[in-house]
């Protein structure tokens, strides 16, 4: 089996240096990623705020909510979690933890 | 291959009925990977690894990759490529006049678009946006804000429901857990199985509006859902794979044909020759178009919850929510928790994670039945959807600065490496 790097590293007696190093540099990129992030998150804000791009900020209120749910001749009559809305918009999940297992009983290790 | 701003793409849409487990979404070019290990520093679940001695790094299998694309967008060296782009199959499809082509853009992607053609960081541009998909010959401009409105709806009333029948044989448990980041609901699936019934039942905003179209849409318009060709744009590499889901066909058509990202439209624009930056505001179609801002907040990490909030305090006390900005559930990073006060109710106990170490720290307070909260809010990528693998790039992570003190440490590591 090959080494893997870490362990390699370890051989090499450089791995504390170079874990610090290596660290830093993720932690950086992070943080320059999380300002970049709060950069988009404002302008999301603003917009929500903002009555002359968004005229409602509740979903309860905006009228096409209102027509497809109408009691009388919406399309989702029968309102949220109605019958339609199973049918249509609601959905199953499947257990995938088997291919995953067998990924584990190969050798290979994940976080969780 | 070829490249698409910034970023790597191979020319493959999958065929109709592919398995998206066995489909590379996200891959490591090794030769191009230089082992600088940022991508399994950002990687929550390990699916990205060391292979040899000089640390070039792959995805082990898809198995394990929840399709986030985090280790993409953190790569200094433009390493990591996408494997699935339906690019070349939409540009055939806007040119058929036997096909209805449907826009279905997600809340981000008018948050990050315009940064690929110079605008500044998160410049709103959802009027040029839906402009733009105009030009590039799209027939009904619907959107996928509408369908996080209508999500609200759903996904509201199921918590409603699930904490007033608690007590009762057969409840559904809690807390609910939202359901519209893909990313995420892989991860349940894979690594938390047994939390799938805390899982609401509610699919994505872009799981609703795919089989929307081709009944409602397509009945409000006179067309044939047959010719009906849906196109979900988002921030993200994650909904490609939903996207390709067997399970999601209630339409009685595959729900959603392609999924592109913010980064393709940005090119498909481009190779068009649009000029994005003159284009005049416009509208989305109406029925299927019209949004609020409850929708647009869907894009930041703590938007699903306040939007949600917005609904359910309504519902639970009967009162009006005078001020909607509920700012304690906004989340830029970490865990967010809080107690909401609802008039006539009681206490809504909420959480929010961004990303998925966060994440696995709720999901194992559940499992051991020590949850406290009514609702949680999962978002995969780092302040949420504008942030996703699928956005542009932020420039600063490949600037030659940081480039170059990598490529330092690299370069003392091999002299290292040659002495030993
Ligand atoms: S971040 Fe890029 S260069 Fe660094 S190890 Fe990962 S794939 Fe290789
Ligand atoms: S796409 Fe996400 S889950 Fe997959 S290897 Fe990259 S960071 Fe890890």
């Amino acid at each position: 089996m090959k080494m893997k790097r870490r362990s390699f590293l370890k051989a090499c007696g450089v791995m504390t240096g170079y874990a610090v190093l290596s660290m830093n540099i993720a932690t950086e990129a992070i943080a320059s990623v999380m300002s970049f992030v709060g950069l988009r998150q404002k302008s999301v804000y603003a917009a929500d705020a903002n009555s002359k791009i968004y005229k409602y900020r509740k979903s309860q209120n905006n009228p096409m909510i209102a027509k497809i749910y109408n009691k009388k001749n919406g399309f989702l009559h029968d309102g949220p979690c109605g019958h339609k809305s199973h049918e249509l918009l609601h959905t199953h999940y499947i257990d995938r933890s088997a291919k995953l297992s067998a990924l584990k009983g190969k050798g290979y290790k994940f976080n969780f | 291959m070829r490249l698409i701003e910034g970023v790597m793409y191979r020319n493959y849409a999958p065929p109709k009925g592919a398995d998206p487990d066995r489909i590379t979404f996200v891959m490591v070019d090794e030769d191009k990977c230089q082992g600088c290990g940022a991508c399994d520093e950002v990687c929550a679940t390990g699916a990205i690894q060391s292979i040899n001695d000089d640390g070039i790094h792959r995805i082990v299998d898809p198995v394990a990759c929840m399709n986030c694309g985090q280790c993409l967008t953190n790569c200094p060296y433009g390493a990591i490529s996408e494997g699935v782009s339906f690019v070349d199959e939409l540009f055939e499809k806007l040119k058929d006049p036997d096909t209805v082509v449907v826009s279905m853009p997600a809340p981000s992607v008018r948050y990050g678009l315009g940064e690929c053609f110079g605008a500044a960081t998160g410049t709103y541009v959802g009027g040029k946006m839906h402009a733009a998909l105009r030009k590039l010959g799209f027939n009904y401009i619907w959107d996928t804000e509408f369908a996080a409105d209508l999500t609200i709806m759903e996904e509201g009333t199921e918590l409603i429901h699930r904490v007033k029948e608690q007590g009762q044989k057969d409840a559904r448990p809690l807390p609910q857990f939202t359901s519209c980041c893909p990313g995420w609901i892989k991860f349940a699936e894979t690594y938390y199985p047994d939390l799938m019934p805390n899982l609401s039942s509610c699919k994505s905003p872009i799981g609703m509006l795919g089989p929307l179209c081709k009944t409602y849409g397509a009945k409000e318009t006179g067309t044939s859902p047959k010719k009906i060709y849906t196109v979900s744009i988002m921030p993200c590499i994650a909904k490609k794979y939903e996207g390709i889901r067997p399970e999601l066909t209630d339409s009685g058509f595959s729900d959603i044909d392609a999924t592109i990202n913010t980064r393709e439209l940005a090119y498909m624009i481009k190779a068009a020759g649009i000029d994005f930056n003159n284009l005049p505001d416009e509208d989305p179609d109406p029925v299927l178009g019209e949004s609020t801002g409850a929708a647009t907040i869907f894009g930041n990490s703590g938007g699903v919850m306040e939007a949600a909030l917005r609904l359910a305090y309504e519902e639970l006390s009967g009162e009006k929510l005078k001020n909607p900005e509920i700012k304690v559930v906004r989340t830029h990073e970490g865990i967010n928790t809080a107690d909401i006060k609802v008039p006539n109710f009681g206490v809504v106990k909420v959480a929010v994670a961004s990303g998925l170490k966060n994440a696995a720290k709720l999901c194992d307070e559940v499992r051991a039945g020590k949850s406290p909260y009514h609702f949680i809010e999962i978002m995969t990528c780092p302040g949420g959807c504008v942030n996703g693998g699928g956005q542009p790039l932020d420039p600063e992570i490949q600037a030659s600065l940081f480039r170059s003190t990598v490529a330092q440490i690299n370069k003392r590591f091999r002299v290292r490496k040659i002495k030993a």
